[in-house]
């Protein structure tokens, strides 16, 4: 097997624009979240949400963006950002062992939305031309491709909570096996259309507000937590073999170790403390680790009432006595919940965590929940903390659990 | 064709950011860089904007010329009236 190397990280994202304005945000505990203020937004039980600031003409040319939905806009943004950040890492490429790996929920679901108000709302039958390859969920990564002219393999995965986990992880395995030797992995969501909201509305699982501060609205691991808050945005990074970036004179951002992937078949939504142990554990075995090697953890930590007791205990299951030591962040406490685009988030700011020996803080945590006894490092960034190797906790409906195992940059 | 003509340069124009100067009547629609999906946009603006309806079945149209006078053909038989049917708005 071969070593892999992040060596190109780019962010769109509520928190900032870079890796850095990310980490900065994050260590000084500043969320996102706030009121919606768009015009539906009255139509809404809980106008939260973690949005970006972004405008596609700022990016594309016309002709091109009207082919693009924002969460293509959003992918192909990162990609290129992070192909910029890694100085070159594609340049060399042989372009058929060059892929691109990205993770998305819900696809062009603004496409669609406005597809079915134009159908049904306004019962015209006038849709627009680029509906399907707008609303396609393989469209943001064959963007990404096309952009960058990379001809090897290019997959989308939708394993809605997981998904960026999956296809970073599925782009480690080929360039560990030796199939590839550069890739673009990700993810990218736009799941603010009001049709969105309201379908997660009605399945229970959205915070309410904190009318006294409604950025701190998602509430991790609290024993006054009450769901997650939807974040759109994208995070991309390129992948490639150690020894390629060493030849290229490389920064490395870090290193991609294992990952690990389980499914639970016991229900639809419920997590499994099982699945969740099993998924860690298979991680630390594919990087041929024991669980006495991991300093710190980034937890799924959505704020849900099903996901965060459930996770404590995966976690005490897989470390033992130990779980109580180990530093855990649940960074969507700030970003709001990016579905198939959190995990490469999440990735990226536990990279910059280890490079700059913080342990991020799970903010909004004045209520411990006697359940989530562990050291979730509560609302306030730790400095000094050694962080060598990580894992990344994904848990998504559907049941797919993936978890990515890292190391800092030597 | 004319009026036709004028609007779908001065769509051409705007949408596509092309030089007006290059938007002859026999200028390949390739080399203006509209492919097949420029044209399938295009045309569901030319329904729009000539209250035509355009067939289903596909259409090779080369060139500008072309397009110019599949629309002024369609715009005679649906409305039995000579192009433009409203006047056009670039």
């Amino acid at each position: 097997m071969r070593r892999v190397a992040v060596t190109g990280i780019g962010v769109v994202s509520p928190l900032g624009d870079s890796a850095a304005e990310i980490f900065d945000a994050a260590r000084a505990g500043r969320s996102a979240i706030h009121r919606l203020d768009v015009p539906f937004a009255r139509r809404l039980v809980t106008p939260l949400a973690a949005s970006v600031q972004f405008n596609g003409a700022d990016h594309f040319e016309p002709a091109k963006l009207r082919m693009l939905d924002r969460v293509s806009q959003f992918a192909v943004v990162a990609a290129n950002r992070a192909v910029a950040d890694s100085a070159g890492g594609l340049a060399a490429a042989e372009r058929h062992r060059a892929g691109v790996f990205l993770g998305t929920g819900m696809g062009g679901i603004n496409t669609i939305d406005d597809g079915y108000q134009t159908l049904y709302g306004e019962q015209s039958d006038r849709i627009k031309p680029f509906m399907i390859l707008m609303g396609m969920h393989n469209a943001p990564a064959a963007w990404i491709g096309i952009e960058h002219a990379l001809t090897g393999p290019n997959l989308t995965y939708s394993t809605a909570c997981s998904s960026s986990a999956v296809a970073i992880g599925e782009a480690w395995q080929r360039l560990a096996r030796g199939d590839i030797d550069v890739a673009l992995a990700g993810g990218a969501e736009a799941p603010l259309s009001l049709g969105s909201l309201k379908a997660w509305e009605a399945l229970r699982t959205v915070a309410s507000i904190d009318e006294a501060d409604p950025s701190a609205s998602c509430k991790p691991f609290a024993k006054n937590r009450s769901g997650m808050v939807l974040g759109e945005g994208a995070a991309m990074v390129v992948l490639e073999s150690w020894d390629r970036a060493l030849q290229r004179g490389a920064v490395i951002h870090g290193e991609v170790i294992g990952y690990g992937l389980t499914t639970d078949t016991g229900h639809i939504t419920r997590p499994s403390v099982d699945g969740q142990a099993a998924a860690m554990c298979a991680a630390l075995a594919s990087a041929s680790i024991d669980a006495s090697q991991i300093d710190s953890i980034n937890a799924h930590g959505t704020g849900t009432i099903a996901n965060d007791g459930v996770e404590t205990a995966a976690i005490k299951a897989v470390f033992g006595s130990r779980a109580h030591n180990i530093p855990i962040s649940a960074t969507k406490a700030l970003h709001g919940h990016l579905l198939g685009a959190t995990a490469a988030l999440e990735f990226v700011l536990s990279l910059m965590a280890m490079r700059h020996a913080v342990a991020l803080p799970t903010m909004h945590l004045q209520s411990p929940d006697p359940a989530c006894d562990l050291d979730y490092v509560p609302n306030q960034a730790r400095g000094g903390v050694a962080i060598r190797t990580m894992l990344s906790n994904s848990f998504a409906f559907g049941g797919t659990n993936a978890v990515l195992a890292f190391k800092a940059a030597p | 064709m004319t009026a036709t003509y004028d609007w779908l340069r001065a769509t051409l124009t705007r949408e596509h950011k092309l030089d007006p100067e290059k938007l002859l009547l026999d200028a390949p629609l390739e080399d203006l860089g509209i492919d097949s999906l420029g044209m399938a946009e295009l045309l569901f603006n030319v329904e729009d904007e000539f209250g035509i309806v355009l067939p289903q079945e596909p259409v090779t149209l080369p060139t500008l010329g072309d397009v110019v006078r599949f629309i002024d053909d369609l715009i005679l038989a649906q409305s039995g009236e000579s192009a433009p049917v409203k006047p056009a708005t670039p």
